[in-house]
């Protein structure tokens, strides 16, 4: 396997505790002050140009948030946040809206050079054809560009800033915006729904096969901002959707809050793939500094045989907090979530996903693979739920974890809701170590330890490297190697 | 943690608290215990009955399920039964009172009630942890139980059997059992019902294994249809002491059972099978944790669930691996048949590993009835309605089938049978 040996030699390019994502960028930002008030909710607003009815919206659910107390059921452990001490509006200055890649701030190109970001449309033009990827990158709070729309255009395909579909496509919007994830939803989703900046759009039209990847990078740059994107995906009647979005943040002491809403719709015999490879920064080796991640995700299969499919790889964020969910209204609809959560130092991770099923004839698998390393806690936190409607709901979990050292904890707790008589749940859970026959053999083989784990612990995961977008499965696989670097003895 | 704050009090936290300033001046007990039962009922009227917003409690809303308590009824009457194994010891608590009497010579046992009364039954009079609400209501009220003492050594030849027979009323009973180092011995415990009549029962057994201890211990719940049971088991495993703990619950309206382990010595090893026969309108709830402290110990759970009719089924469990517990191999399933669809069932097993070289697992299904294996029984000329009792007969009775002591699978595949008979 090319890809293994790769992260093997990335491994050790790498020295212990080296974010290769840790840059900041110098660019002239735009912020609006710190703290939250009705005040500052009206400036993001006015801010981007946004109608009456959006800002109703927002401060209803600001007004919510007031009254919401901070959920502590997750098992992670942080001081409390001041949510007065962040900024909550940052953007890069002369920013009115590029017309084409020329007229962005050249640094902020440099940017996402450095990330690795195929933002040149020539870059991938002059590529396979096939492997074309359209590209929104969201820097802090602002959407800067947002590649292919011409092409994505012609096919019927709405992608852009989900500011610009506020203004460009408010009925859209208002009918689907908040249906999924409900401004009352939880603590930090309100709090989004409050004062989100930006995020991607995507509307695929009836019968329309999205003719390429989209995807979105999301990257913290600004000290003490937090960010909250939101991305709203719809899949109208026999559409397909793959997107993929990637989330890197500069190293800083401090930490940093992201409290993202992720809402997909899946109308009848409609599809959408949800990829994430979210590695924003993890704290150092003492577990100071690090990006706290709260995020809601949430799909919902409203039509007949739609699906949804969640694909993650976890390795960044001091906290993650995170259960991308299907809720399988439309009878016949399928959930998938396939997921890979690394941890290493003093990460801790909760995360998990949500199964509802609603519909008759539905079902949903759950692959979740946890690699827990160094002083770090790793949770899988997952909910299976069969109405008294949902005849014949089948799902099938599997969820196993990994233990590397003798420091770092792994858990499982799910939940499993069985109302009707007809449903058919299996779950099976392991943790253990990696084995010591496997590694003997490898060692016996001549391949030294460390690269003889990367190789063990890609086998372990491979069954969910397989659901990426082929493009970042190889850079997931490198991903882990990095995340891992250190934890051998 | 509790949610709670001491808002205002449900009927039937009310009636507790009341009770509980009725009863105190005639409840047994030294000054140490009537300080311990203080201060329980001072913190349940703080935390009051859980609801679903407490974790340990998500599936069973007590506070919601229990709207009125019944009061003691002087006029109840109830009578012993004959053991669940022929040839038995029986210690039995009818309506509340111990009777001591009958003990086997090679054991001591003393009622409960004394041991209050002279206080050395203080110390045990805690709850467990901010969501031990039967460890606080039961250490409140209880009355009497048996202290019972196996000593080292000891193998009883025949099994000691726990009767506690309850006909309408409250009845808060404890059983501090302590089996010296190498004791063999079978116990079963039995909840019965003698009435139909609301019952509300709380019951605590805090088990010791000394080193090499090897026990076999069966809770048979078998209370009437309107009776609550709240039921706690505190387990402590020495040093390879054996344990094989069969809780089967076949009675009773709002039922839960909470059995906690705490395996403290090598080598030690659990095996926890559960059998749940669910019916009516019941709310049967066990949970379970256990946590591996040491090195080298196993464990092993197998819960079986049959719920039938508007019944709701729930099992927690946990299993627990502390750092440094190494070698630690412990395999937890849950099987349920659901039948009904009005029926339920939620299952969460839990685990939580701090150490990297062990292996650790656990299952979970809920299913209906095998349709292959049911053809093949009515292809042979079966009905349809045996061919799925024998089907969910053997779905249950498999578990009971391991315990290898002939009068003791015949008895409990007799209850099984007879359950099954009478809600299938």
């Amino acid at each position: 396997m090319p890809a293994v040996q790769e992260t093997i030699d990335q491994v050790r390019q790498i020295d212990v505790d080296q974010y290769k994502y840790g840059f900041e960028t110098t660019i002239e930002m735009d912020k609006a002050p710190k703290g939250l008030s009705e005040e500052i909710i009206r400036f993001i607003s006015a801010k981007k140009s946004e109608p009456e009815w959006m800002l109703e919206w927002r401060l209803e659910a600001y007004r919510r948030w007031l009254t919401m107390e901070e959920p502590t059921w997750a098992r992670v452990d942080y001081p409390k946040i001041d949510f007065n001490d962040l900024y909550y509006y940052a953007a890069p200055k002369n920013q009115s809206g590029p017309k084409s890649l020329d007229e962005v701030d050249p640094e902020l190109l440099k940017t996402y050079e450095k990330l690795g970001i195929p933002l040149r449309e020539q870059e991938i033009l002059a590529g396979v054809e096939k492997s074309k990827i359209a590209v929104d990158a969201v820097f802090d709070s602002v959407s800067v560009v947002t590649t292919f729309k011409e092409e994505l255009k012609k096919a019927g395909v709405i992608f852009m800033s989900i500011s610009e579909a506020i203004r460009e496509h408010p009925d859209l919007v208002k009918k689907y915006l908040g249906s999924v994830v409900p401004t009352t939803d939880n603590f930090y989703a309100t709090l989004n729904s409050a004062v989100f900046t930006d995020g991607s759009f995507v509307f695929v039209p009836k019968g329309v096969r999205c003719p390429m990847e989209l995807s979105t990078y999301f990257r913290i740059n600004e000290k003490n901002t937090g960010q909250f994107e939101r991305t709203l995906i719809i899949a109208e009647d026999g559409a397909y959707v793959s997107y993929l979005e990637g989330c890197t943040a500069p190293q800083r002491d401090e930490n940093q809050l992201h409290a993202a809403v992720v809402e997909l719709v899946a109308l009848d015999d409609a599809e959408i793939k949800y990829s994430t490879v979210q590695n924003w920064y993890p704290g150092d080796k003492e577990g100071k500094g690090g990006i706290y991640n709260f995020v809601t995700k949430r799909g919902d299969c409203r039509g007949k045989n739609a699906k949804i499919s969640w694909t993650q790889v976890e390795t960044g964020s001091a906290i993650t907090w995170k259960y991308p969910s299907c809720i399988l209204r439309g009878d016949g609809s399928r959930g998938e979530f396939y997921s890979i959560a690394v941890s290493n130092g003093h990460q801790q991770i909760d995360s998990g996903t949500k199964m509802i099923h609603l519909g008759k004839n539905t079902s949903s698998r759950i692959i979740s693979k946890g690699i827990s390393a160094g002083f770090s806690n790793n949770t899988y936190r997952g909910q299976v739920s069969a109405h008294r409607k949902a005849e014949n709901a089948r799902n099938f979990t599997q969820c196993d974890s990994l233990l590397i050292g003798d420091k770092c904890g792994a858990h499982t707790v799910p939940y499993i809701e069985a109302k009707n008589a007809t449903a058919q749940f299996e779950h099976e859970a392991t943790t253990s170590k990696i084995s010591e026959d496997q590694l003997f053999y490898c060692l016996q083989r001549g391949i030294p330890e460390e690269a003889a784990i990367a190789l063990i612990v890609n086998g372990f995961v491979k069954e969910v490297i397989q659901e990426l977008p082929m493009e970042f499965a190889v850079e997931a696989q490198k991903l882990i190697g990095i995340s891992l670097e250190g934890s051998v003895g | 943690m509790n949610m709670q704050t001491g808002k205002t009090l449900s009927a039937a936290e009310a009636a507790l608290c009341e009770a509980y300033d009725h009863a105190v001046g005639e409840l047994p007990g030294d000054a140490a215990v009537l300080a311990a039962r203080d201060t329980l009922i001072s913190d349940f009227k703080q935390a009051g009955l859980p609801t679903r917003r407490v974790e340990a409690w998500h599936y069973t809303d007590l506070k919601a399920m229990l709207r009125a308590l019944p009061a003691f009824d002087p006029a109840a009457s109830a009578a012993k039964a004959s053991p669940l194994v022929e040839g038995s010891t029986v210690l039995s608590v009818v309506n509340g009172v111990a009777d001591a009497r009958g003990a086997a010579k090679a054991v001591t046992v003393r009622r409960f009630a004394e041991a209050l009364a002279d206080g050395t039954a203080a110390e045990g009079l805690t709850a467990r942890d901010a969501d031990d609400t039967i460890g606080r209501i039961n250490g409140a009220f209880v009355r009497d139980g048996f202290v019972i003492d196996v000593p080292a050594g000891t193998e009883l030849a025949a099994p000691l059997e726990i009767q506690a027979v309850q006909n309408a009323g409250q009845t808060h009973t404890r059983f501090p059992v302590t089996f010296g180092a190498g004791a063999k011995a079978t116990v079963v415990e039995r909840h019965l019902a003698a009435g139909q009549n609301p019952a509300f029962v709380t019951t605590l057994s805090d088990i010791s294994l000394a080193d090499g201890a090897d026990i076999t211990w069966i809770i048979l719940q078998a209370q009437g249809a309107a009776d609550t049971h709240l039921g706690e088991i505190r387990i402590t495993l020495g040093t390879d002491a054996k344990l094989r703990l069969y809780v089967v619950n076949a009675g009773g309206k709002v039922v839960r059972q909470e059995i906690h382990v705490v395996v403290a010595g090598e080598g030690s090893d659990l095996k926890l099978r559960g059998i749940n026969l669910l019916g009516g309108e019941t709310h049967n709830d066990v949970t379970f944790t256990v946590g591996h402290d040491v090195p080298n110990t196993t464990s092993t759970e197998v819960i079986r669930n049959v719920v039938f009719d508007r019944a709701r089924g729930v099992f927690q469990g946990q299993i627990r691996v502390a750092p440094d517990a190494q070698k630690t191999d412990a395999k937890m399933s849950c099987n349920t048949l659901l039948l009904s669809d009005e029926a339920d069932f939620s299952a969460k097993p839990e685990l939580e590993i701090f150490a990297d070289d062990v292996q650790c697992g656990h299952g979970a299904t809920v299913i209906d009835i095998d349709h292959t294996q049911l053809f093949y029984l009515m292809a042979r000329g079966i009905p349809e309605n045996k061919a799925r009792a024998m089907l969910v007969n053997a779905f249950v009775a498999e578990i009971v089938e391991e315990l290898e002591d002939e009068p003791l699978v015949e008895a409990l595949e007799g209850v099984i049978a007879a359950w099954l008979e009478k809600h299938a």
